[in-house]
């Protein structure tokens, strides 16, 4: 029940009557004609207990894409239900309009459309549907609040997508699938063909000219089929903002790129997000569903607040792991993290696995390192120095320990990772 | 030296209890405008005493004086402390003296109009003039210490000047002797109503015994006081608390429909209230995630060193970051910056690509802490100069 602003002006309005006429009875008749309001308009309002809800819409948008869902509101009763209806949403769900009017008549439906435009990444549930239906006179309302059960999941931007196309014909350069028939690089044996003008003689396949009359040459391709194991580190080091988005977020970001890309150059993705427990993991997704699988479980994903237990990730990666294969770890490169927890494991990792780390680097130190002026800039501009210094030792430490360091801004971090994977599939080092 | 420090120079104690007093200066204004009124209400206030021209008392503001005096002279004087009891004493022969009149209800009043004898009023109230002295109304207060009779009652030319201090003046009607006239009015009334005289006296001084023996206060007191047989004195006790008879509340004075307008009222209100209240579906609460920015320890580190003028440290880090850069540049090995053996190769390296001498870029490069703010600032503007040298041969 909800009572409204027409029924207090109403008792205002009454207050001037006990003036006129002085007497307890006064009151009593205008508080008698205010309840019989009342209890006329509960009784004429239309039935909000019966009404029934159905959703349909989207379940999945990309962040800073707008979503849209309808609400459908069913009214078996046997009175017009004219109300004013909310749809409760979480404040990040960003959902317009607050509030709408439905005026369904009995028997019949309506649809309520809502736009969503969420503000940050993860699941939104629909909280629960207010409906406030006034009765004819307008003095009191039945309200209700019912339950609506929809999910919308807000999966991560994946701005790098626009870099695929170009990293995609860097790999056809690759794999030899170009439509310049070149001699691929690699050293797999792909298949031998006749030679023509420009082939290398040097892969001539003299056996098989001999039982030929054609010079016939053989062709390489890069290996396939190899595995790659992408690590989100989700510990305290992926809350911190560079610019305004979390490092996990631009972690998320190369890894779909790379993820995306070494599907298409056949070799086999699986990822995992740890920070002192497996909070996502993707395993054995077929190439054509591995980017939906990835950006599924990329989308609840949030920082904790803990220390990161490099033990514990390298130890579910060397149980999970038999064959050989790529692991790219991304992660902060935070000297005094690395000292305590990867660094006296990586012997382990190194010795099984390639491993490559991929590092968001804060273009605010590179920008405190360029100021200068007054003695705030050069302090600034020493700390920045200091801070580039402890990232360059540990790069070069993780370098003699044979790690692929891939340590570039926000915006360049997913095609660099893009462009190492490419480099270690070139030299065949996969 | 200009520091080009940012943080402003420390306050001096005396700016700090400057900017302290223009904060708090309102509260204390009002503070000292409360207390100035505080006391000029108590000094304004007339200091009247629970025994002040009471007959029994002897203290200086007492009348005890005056009755023992008329007791001497054969007047037995009757003190009664209520108005009934004061009527019941009084008889065609007496005279009712009446002070402390304030104290008096309005039923006392109208008991003492009924009462026999004549009436001897000291500092009357209005609602006694009216009700006992018809046609006398208060016409403010005079100062005027001292005072000549100046009329034909013969209490007051027996007296001559009395000493009345601070006194009520007041109109008299016409057929009333006015005597004691300051500013134009009497400060002695006396007239006939009915058959009784009532005497209108506004000051007590003329009884008090401190002021009994200045002037001619006591012929005057004991010559109206004592001009019948007896005299009751009457000076009403204070009414007991919670005896609020003839006293209406504000409630009370409030007419019905007004009351019942306010109770229709808070029910409006009520109403209103409700109606605000109730939201349309709930407050929806969600975890907000974490906002820390990346280059905070960097931005910390910054202003600790700038805290402790940590020039040494940050001379060094600047140093060591050229010199990573310029190595590369000058085709020497990567590990050659940190190693202090290589010192002589890279200067003389630099030297020959910049316009600076050996001796400059050895002590910018590998120089002591520079000894000032501004050293340390000129430092950071010669290692750029060599990199941006070094970068452009």
């Amino acid at each position: 029940m909800a009572l409204t602003g027409r029924l207090g002006l109403l008792a205002l309005l009454g207050c001037a009557l006990p003036i006129l006429l002085p007497s307890w009875w006064t009151l009593l008749a205008v508080w008698a004609v205010l309840a019989a309001g009342v209890a006329a308009d509960l009784a004429l309002a239309g039935n909000v207990r019966a009404l029934v809800f159905h959703r349909s819409g989207d379940t999945s948008v990309r962040l800073g894409e707008p979503a849209r869902v309808a609400l459908t509101v069913e009214n078996p009763g046997r009175r017009r239900v004219r109300a004013l209806l909310r749809d409760v949403w979480p404040p990040s769900a960003g959902a317009t309009p607050r509030t709408a009017r439905i005026d369904v008549p009995a028997g019949e439906r309506r649809r309520v459309d809502v736009a969503l435009a969420p503000t940050r990444r993860g699941d939104r549930h629909a909280v629960t549907v207010a409906v406030r239906s006034a009765g004819p006179l307008g003095l009191a309302a039945r309200q209700l609040s019912r339950e609506a059960p929809w999910r919308v999941r807000v999966l991560p931007a994946f701005p790098s997508r626009r870099h695929l196309p170009a990293k995609l014909s860097k790999l056809r350069e690759l794999t030899g699938n170009h439509v310049a028939m070149v001699r691929g690089q690699g050293t797999e044996f792909d298949s031998l063909r006749e030679y023509v003008d420009g082939d290398d003689v040097r892969s001539i396949d003299w056996r098989a000219t001999a039982r030929r009359a054609d010079v016939v040459v053989r062709t390489w391709r890069p290996e396939r089929d190899r595995r790659l194991y992408l690590v989100l580190d989700t510990g305290r080091t992926s809350a911190g903002r560079v610019g305004d988005v979390p490092r996990l977020d631009c972690s998320m970001d190369a890894a779909l790129l790379l993820g995306a890309l070494a599907s298409r150059a056949g070799d086999r993705v699986d990822l995992l997000a740890y920070d002192r427990r497996v909070r996502a993991r993707v395993e054995g997704a077929s190439r054509t569903d591995l980017l939906t699988a990835m950006v599924q479980a990329m989308a609840p994903l949030e920082p904790e607040l803990v220390e990161s237990d490099a033990a514990g990730m390298v130890s579910a990666l060397l149980s999970r792991v038999r064959q050989r294969s790529l692991v790219v770890l991304l992660t902060e490169l935070n000297e005094a993290a690395f000292e305590e927890g990867l660094l006296p494991l990586l012997p382990q990792l190194t010795a099984r696995h390639i491993v490559m780390i991929a590092s968001v680097a804060d273009p605010r130190v590179a920008e405190m390192a360029a100021s200068r002026g007054d003695l705030a800039a050069v302090y600034d501009a020493a700390a920045a120095e200091r801070a580039r210094a402890e990232r360059g030792r540990l790069v070069a430490e993780l370098r003699s320990y044979g790690v692929e360091v891939v340590d570039a801004p926000p915006d360049d971090l997913a095609p660099a990772l893009a462009d190492a994977y490419l480099a270690l599939k070139a030299a065949g080092r996969l | 030296m200009v520091t080009g420090l940012a943080a402003p120079p420390e306050p001096t104690a005396r700016q700090v209890a400057g900017r302290r007093f223009r904060t708090a200066r309102g509260v204390v204004l009002a503070l000292a405008a409360l207390i100035i009124v505080a006391i000029a209400l108590a000094a304004l206030k007339p200091t009247a005493r629970e025994t002040d021209l009471d007959p029994a008392s002897p203290s200086p503001g007492g009348s005890r004086a005056l009755a023992e005096i008329l007791r001497q002279h054969g007047t037995p004087v009757t003190v009664a402390r209520s108005a009934r009891q004061a009527a019941e004493l009084a008889t065609s022969d007496s005279v009712t003296l009446v002070t402390r009149g304030e104290r008096l209800t309005p039923a006392g009043i109208d008991r003492l109009r009924a009462a026999p004898g004549d009436l001897f009023l000291v500092q009357p109230t209005q609602d006694m003039l009216a009700a006992l002295a018809p046609g006398v109304d208060e016409a403010g207060p005079s100062f005027e210490r001292t005072g000549a009779p100046g009329c034909a009652v013969r209490a007051a030319i027996l007296a001559g000047d009395v000493e009345f201090g601070r006194s009520e003046t007041y109109n008299a009607p016409a057929g009333a002797a006015s005597c004691y006239v300051s500013g134009g009015h009497p400060r002695l009334v006396q007239l006939p109503v009915g058959s009784r005289t009532v005497t209108v006296l506004g000051a007590g001084a003329p009884l008090a015994n401190d002021m009994l023996d200045s002037a001619g206060n006591a012929a005057l007191a004991m010559d109206v006081a004592g001009a019948r047989a007896s005299v009751v004195w009457l000076i009403p006790d204070l009414p007991p608390p919670g005896d609020d008879s003839g006293r209406k509340s504000l409630g009370e004075l409030v007419p019905f429909g007004v009351k019942l307008f306010f109770l229709e009222l808070l029910v409006a209100v009520a109403l209103l209230a409700l109606w605000r209240a109730r939201r349309l579906g709930p407050v929806v609460a969600e975890a907000l995630p974490v906002v820390v920015r990346s280059a905070e320890t960097a931005e910390g580190r910054a202003r600790l060193y700038r805290a402790h003028r940590a020039r040494d440290r940050a001379a060094d880090a600047l140093r060591s970051g050229v010199r990573e850069r310029l190595v590369p540049l000058l085709g020497l090995p990567r590990g050659a910056a940190q190693d202090p053996a290589a010192a002589t190769e890279i200067v003389t390296a630099v030297a020959l690509r910049t316009t600076h001498d050996q001796a400059t870029v050895h002590a910018a490069l590998y120089g002591p802490a520079p000894d000032g703010d501004a050293a340390l600032v000129a430092l950071s503007d010669l290692l750029d100069d060599l990199e941006r040298q070094v970068r452009e041969s």
